[in-house]
């Protein structure tokens, strides 16, 4: 360890760092239940390979890591922005960001996995008419969050 | 003058004749749909008499041949190749415009016989096909191609009888017919595998006579007697002979064409072609002497009870193929002064020769009668019909007369002939007392002919007018099969009479002229053709030209008494029909009470058909169901048993689709993982 420490900055530097990145956010994905901290925790590991095609690309002086990178950014953008909209359409109809209330995927017959501490349940809110109104909106309580 | 390549041109003709038939006959042709089986059939039949003329000079092999290029072949250390061979050679020469003339003549009665029947272009589409696979089986110069016709004609004859195929009777005869001459074709698809393999791998059927002759004793007499069985099939020999019986469920120009004057005689025809060497095993020429004797007497004893006029005719056409087995039995090569063999094969083709005239005529006024009589032909409920049917009387008189050997007719000369063969043969050393027996077997069997077939002959065209209902029934049409329970009962009631009879012979009457003509024409044919090729010794010139014979204008005249005991039989048994059924017919009811027993295995066919159930049907039926119940209760459950691991397997996983998507992404890093160290340290580890 001190070898490492006491080298110059170099390519397994940048490597364990990635790697750390990666296995953090593993972590964090298996370890929470919140969709969005889960969604957070998922970027949290493409930012880690990310690291890891600079580091190579830069260890092997050519640019093709870097293009990945780019790429890599591109795509982590638009999750974010479809991942986002899901968690949201998920959060208005179970009023929770909790993952383990969406277990209806489970194959027939199996009893549900009861959870022993449930995250609170967000109060009901008032629901928007779901014909638009040419008017405003009517008046929406603040809102709040309860992760 | 001929070119050979127009030989092709005979089983080709009747060939498209039924595929246009067949393709084109339900639709357009309709009821004209004889026309081109009758067009194909006068034209080959004319290129085959012009075949016949052109076939060389009387010292030479007699013989127009043509190979008309590869059917199919095979590679390998010994190849097969199968060309289109045909060749005429006097023995096919003498089938082949037989055959045709037999079938134009039929074709004629038939569009009478069948006029207004819903399956008109089918019958006549599969009779053209008939008539082209049977002289496919004659003309064929190499074995395989014999046997293809052989087949066809099989195939043929499975869907004729099964015509009418709305009557179960009908489908189950067609089934057993077909079922019992495989029996026959296995036996003679192994005898040709033989010949093959024993002769040095050629199909030529002149070159495996000439090759055969070296095998050995044991070798030839398996291969000859392989060939034997396939001949007791198609030619309905014992214990083969129960299909023909029940063949009669066909049309009856059918019955005419394939059960009595062509297809029958098939196997005549394979083993007169290969008598120059199968006279080379006296044994084999024994067995077929003895099956031949066995079926000819056996026939004529269950002929005599029968009450159906076409299950006579069958009887007596099975009778007579015993008796031309019977002459190829009796041509052997062994006697030191004489050989046989030609005398033998010329008695037997020339029986067939002068046995499918008659037997055609006799068929055809059957199928009048039938006609006339709303397709009732059973002879307790016919009766008187010379009144009634004139033409038909008297053609049915001379294919009577002919049958029972009469003199000058036709079948006295062939019969003759076949009585003479066999006494000759009994001269010879050795197996003398077999072949006498034969003789007098013969002998006994032509007086049996002539009684029953004058049995038939008085019963129905003698006595009082009996005419069933039926014939009045459904105006001649010809329709009786489409005939229904109601339409009888109502006539029973209007009649008040069981059998339906009515004695106003003026409202039946002589089936229509496109009926009686062939008749006409058929009747001078097989009254006067013995006469005309017999003792003129033209069959014989004829035939003693084929290749592997010799001409034997030896005289056996020694055993002319042969001749005389046959005439005094024949009219014997004529004689004794004549008392019985005319002139004191009560006296045929007594000796039938008195006889019981003999009576009874006669009307019962001396139970065969039940025997053989017995001892063939019933152990195969019972192996079957054995199969099934094997197959049912151990296989299909062992491949259950193999079906259901995955589902079982899949059982157990299920739960590990629990819904929690942590649960999924553990799963995946765990997978992951244990990959990656597989990766990275597997060489390690397994080292």
């Amino acid at each position: 360890m001190n070898q490492i420490m006491d080298l110059p900055p170099g390519l397994t530097h940048y490597l364990a760092v990635g790697a750390l990145l990666f296995v953090l956010g593993i972590i964090g994905f298996l370890a929470r239940r919140n969709m969005i901290l889960m969604f957070l925790n998922a970027e949290l590991m493409i930012q880690g390979v990310a690291l890891n095609f600079v580091a190579f690309a830069r260890h092997r002086g050519n640019l093709e890591g870097q293009g990945f990178v780019l790429f890599l950014l591109a795509v982590a953008a638009c999750e974010a922005a479809i991942a986002l909209a899901l968690i949201l359409v998920l959060y208005r109809t179970q009023n929770s960001l909790d993952v383990s209330l969406w277990q209806n995927l489970r194959e027939e017959g199996l009893e549900p996995i009861v959870d022993e501490e449930p995250l609170p349940l967000a109060p009901l809110e008032e629901k928007s008419p779901s014909l638009t109104v040419a008017g405003p909106g009517p008046a929406q309580p603040e809102e709040t969050s309860h992760v | 003058m001929f070119e050979p390549a127009a030989l092709a041109l005979i089983p080709l003709l009747p060939a498209l004749a039924g595929a246009v038939t067949l393709i084109f006959g339900p639709k357009f042709l309709k009821q004209q749909s004889h026309l081109p089986l009758i067009g194909a059939c006068i034209a080959s039949f004319l290129i085959s008499l012009v075949a016949i003329q052109s076939m060389g000079s009387e010292s030479g092999a007699r013989e127009v041949s043509h190979h008309a290029g590869i059917w199919f072949s095979t590679f390998g250390s010994n190849p097969v190749n199968v060309g289109w061979d045909f060749r005429l050679d006097p023995i096919s020469g003498m089938m082949v415009p037989m055959v045709l003339f037999l079938a134009t003549v039929i074709a004629v009665f038939s569009t009478g016989y069948m006029k207004e029947d819903p399956g008109y272009p089918r019958y006549f589409g599969v009779f053209s096909l008939f008539v082209a696979a049977m002289t496919l089986l004659v003309l064929a110069d190499n074995i395989v191609l014999l046997y293809a016709g052989w087949e066809g004609v099989g195939v043929c004859s499975f869907l004729l009888i099964g015509f009418w195929f709305q009557k179960p009777s009908a489908l189950k005869a067609a089934r057993k017919a077909f079922m019992v001459t495989r029996i026959g074709d296995v036996g003679l698809l192994l005898g040709i595998f033989l010949l093959w393999s024993g002769c040095g791998f050629t199909l030529q059927i002149p070159t495996l006579i000439e090759k055969a002759r070296q095998l050995p004793d044991e070798y030839l007499y398996l291969a000859g007697f392989l060939l034997f069985v396939g001949a007791m099939g198609k030619s309905a020999q014992f214990p083969l002979h129960i299909w023909l019986p029940d063949a009669m469920e066909g049309p009856t120009p059918v019955s005419a064409l394939i059960h009595a004057a062509t297809m029958v005689t098939a196997g005549v025809y394979l083993i007169a072609r290969f008598l120059p060497v199968l006279t080379l095993s006296p044994d084999l020429l024994l067995v077929i002497a003895i099956i031949g004797g066995i079926t000819a007497i056996l026939a004529a004893l269950i002929a005599l009870t029968q009450n159906d006029l076409k299950r006579i005719l069958a009887y007596s056409t099975m009778s007579q193929l015993g008796y031309m087995f019977m002459a190829l039995g009796a041509g052997r090569s062994d006697i030191s002064s004489h050989s046989l063999v030609t005398f033998a094969m010329v008695a037997a083709m020339f029986h067939l020769f002068t046995h499918a005239f008659f037997k055609a005529l006799l068929f055809l006024s059957a199928g009048s009668v039938m006609h006339a009589m709303g397709h009732v032909i059973d002879l307790r409920r016919i009766g008187g019909l010379r009144h009634v049917m004139p033409l038909t009387h008297i053609a049915f008189l001379s294919g009577a007369l002919a049958l029972s050997g009469i003199i000058p007719f036709s079948g006295y000369w062939s019969k003759d002939e076949i009585l003479v063969a066999l006494d000759a043969a009994s001269h010879g050393p050795n197996r003398d007392l077999v072949y006498k027996i034969l003789t007098w077997l013969g002998l006994i069997t032509a007086g049996l002919t002539a009684f029953y077939t004058f049995r038939a002959y008085f019963l129905a065209f003698w006595g009082e007018v009996k005419i069933p209902v039926e014939a009045f029934a459904h105006g001649h049409d010809g329709h009786g099969h489409e005939k229904t329970e109601n339409d009888l009962s109502v006539n029973h009631k209007v009649n008040h009479d069981p059998y339906g009879h009515s004695s106003d012979p003026s409202k039946a009457h002589e089936s229509p002229l496109i009926m009686t003509l062939p008749l006409m024409v058929l009747v001078p044919a097989a009254l006067g053709i013995g006469a005309l090729f017999g003792p003129t010794h033209k069959m014989m010139d004829f035939l003693g030209s084929a290749s592997g014979f010799h001409q034997d204008h030896g005289d056996h005249a020694a055993s002319k008494w042969v001749a005389l005991a046959s005439q005094v039989f024949g009219l014997c048994g004529i004689a004794i029909a004549f008392v019985l059924y005319v002139a004191k017919p009560s006296l045929a009811t007594s000796i039938k009470k008195s006889a019981g027993v003999g009576y009874n295995l006669s009307i019962n066919r001396f139970y065969l058909d039940e025997i053989l159930t017995l001892l063939f049907v019933r152990p195969l039926q019972i192996l079957g169901w054995l199969i099934q119940a094997l197959d049912r209760e151990l296989w299909d459950r062992l491949v259950d048993a193999v079906a259901r691991i995955p589902a079982w397997l899949g059982d157990k996983f299920r739960p590990v689709q629990n819904g929690l998507v942590q649960f999924y992404a553990l799963a995946m890093a765990l997978g992951l993982t244990i990959f990656l160290v597989f990766l990275a340290f597997g060489d390690r580890l397994f080292r």
